[in-house]
């Protein structure tokens, strides 16, 4: 398989904190990659390092199939970030500061506005950005990475900080650039919803080590279904069931029913009724991702 | 590297880069404007005395000073808002930043020196002087000032690409510079102190057999030796800085 991105055993030490250990980061052509943990578990140090704004205590780093050590500038060339919080020049204007990165790559200069138009400033685009909201900011970082076409574009929490209004523009955006520009991306973040509905891949980090890495289709399959019952005199209802062999578990005065199939369900529902229960509600409790997430690295924590 | 200094040079006109600039030459005039030629006697030059009276405070103090503010002034706005990671994110080589920052600092250095000559004549016309412009003297000491500025230009640099604060390096900036008062009247020290350099190389009234106003071994020892330090300090630094 070709990996865009692959980090062998990359480690960031800070004195005696190890903010990333042994990671290995392997990301496929073309998917968006959602790199996800909570806060502090490495993701912006991984990202640093990815682009060679830090050096790695150990490991290496493979970007388009060459070191990064050895080969920074030609990657660097074909990449397109955002770090973090924006990065802009306050005293420029929105199509200055775009101007002063299209020197650098030294694409055509018509280039400032096509981004603009993408990210949908084009209007403020003689504003100076120390006026621009945070999300209007956020745009302008992210025209700033579709500035050089990028192959292989990495976005550091592109959504913290914004209202609910700007996360789905944000969102939206971000959908549309794989379609029309064929690019790999990487978006990191701390709020699995935020990824859930964009990546095909996901890296779990925490504490530095990566703790799952697959598509989400994958990640999606350890979320077990379960069915909840209400019934009156939930205790006795509960002990027929156990009694003709039925397992199912008692939660304040509910019946939790995992991992049955429909007959199954259908069975036990008219099992309860012929034996004269009333039955209040029966409802689906399929845990989401979420949960998944949050206990995926809550057993990370206790170890 | 000329896109980079082209991208540099966007970055700096848009700032209020241009009021720092015109600080010290119009010191020097307010000074040009005080002089009286009686104070000298009749057989020197008058643009001589002018030149002395302006270059004392203008070369000892104004020029070094000035350096160090511009000089973070530079480095200010990558420091303010992300500028450094994503500028270092880009297909640069951090060499090829720290230099094209250096060459800006001492072009906007001598683009200072120049306006400081255009406040010595401005004063000449002022005062309506008669005498001779001694042409080959003034540009020794405007040329020579600015050969002088490069190793404190490049520490504070260094310095600036250190501290996120404006304070930080004009603290080590003032500290440096003001014995150089005291550094210029000593006969043992004055050769030898960097800060003293600009003084000592825009003073006219020096030694005129060499080049500029200060013997060779000086001027390599002394200015070129403190320009190599700094500068190789400052571009080690910066190569290795996490941003």
């Amino acid at each position: 398989m070709e990996y865009i991105v692959e980090t062998r055993k990359l480690t960031k030490r800070f004195g005696k904190e190890f903010a990333v250990s042994d990671l290995a980061m392997k990301i496929p052509k073309g998917e968006i990659y959602g790199f996800l943990g909570p806060n502090g578990a490495g993701k912006t140090t991984t990202i640093r390092m990815l682009l060679g704004l830090m050096q790695p205590t150990a490991g290496s780093v493979r970007i388009f199939g060459s070191d990064l050590k050895k080969d920074r500038i030609n990657i660097l060339k074909k990449v397109g970030s955002l770090v973090e919080n924006p990065s802009y020049y306050p005293h420029l204007t929105a199509a200055e500061n775009l101007e002063v990165l299209r020197k650098i790559y030294g694409t055509e200069k018509n280039r400032v506005n096509e981004v603009l138009e993408i990210v949908r400033l084009s209007d403020v685009a003689n504003k100076k950005v120390k006026g621009f909201s945070l999300g209007m900011k956020q745009r302008l970082g992210i025209a700033a990475a579709l500035l050089n076409r990028p192959e292989l574009l990495i976005l550091d929490e592109p959504t913290n900080g914004l209202d609910p209004s700007g996360i789905i523009e944000i969102r939206n955006l971000i959908k549309r650039l794989p379609s029309i520009y064929g690019m790999t991306i990487v978006i990191s973040s701390h709020l699995l919803s935020e990824i859930d509905q964009i990546a095909t891949t996901v890296g779990i980090v925490s504490k530095g080590k990566m703790i799952f890495q697959d598509s989400i289709d994958v990640m999606r399959t350890f979320s077990k279904q379960s069915v909840v019952v209400k019934v009156n005199e939930s205790e006795k209802a509960w002990r027929s069931l156990m009694a003709k062999g039925i397992q199912g578990e008692l939660h304040d005065g509910k019946i939790l029913l995992v991992d049955k199939t429909d007959q199954e369900i259908a069975a036990i529902i008219r099992n309860l009724v012929q034996n004269g229960h009333d039955i209040y509600r029966v409802e689906e409790d399929k845990r989401s991702l979420e949960d998944i997430f949050l206990q995926m690295t809550a057993e990370e924590e206790r170890v | 590297m000329y896109h980079l200094l082209d991208a540099e040079w966007l970055k700096l006109r848009k700032s209020k880069i241009t009021f720092i600039m015109f600080v010290g030459p119009i010191v020097g005039m307010i000074l040009g404007l005080t002089v009286s030629t009686d104070m000298f006697p009749d057989e020197i030059n008058h643009w001589f005395s002018t030149l002395m009276v302006m270059n004392l405070t203008y070369a000892l103090l104004f020029l070094p000073l000035i350096t160090g503010v511009l000089a973070s002034t530079i480095c200010r706005y990558e420091h303010q808002a992300g500028g450094w990671k994503q500028l270092l994110a880009l297909p640069v080589t951090r060499g090829k930043v720290f230099i094209a920052k250096y060459l800006l600092l001492i072009v906007l250095i001598f683009a200072m020196q120049v306006l400081y000559l255009g406040a010595v004549v401005t004063i000449g016309f002022i005062h309506q002087y008669t005498d001779p412009f001694p042409m080959e003297i003034v540009w020794k000491s405007i040329l020579g000032g600015w050969v002088a500025t490069f190793p404190l230009a490049a520490l504070q640099l260094w310095m600036s690409l250190m501290f996120k604060s404006f304070a930080a390096p004009l603290a080590v900036n003032v500290i440096f510079t003001l014995p150089a008062i005291l550094a210029v009247n000593s006969e043992k020290v004055g050769p030898y102190y960097p800060w003293a350099q600009p003084f000592s190389m825009m003073y006219i009234g020096g030694d005129t057999k060499d080049v500029f106003f200060i013997p060779w071994e000086q001027l390599i020892t002394v200015v070129g030796g403190g320009f190599l330090l700094f500068f190789l300090c400052g571009y080690i630094y910066f190569q290795r800085k996490a941003v």
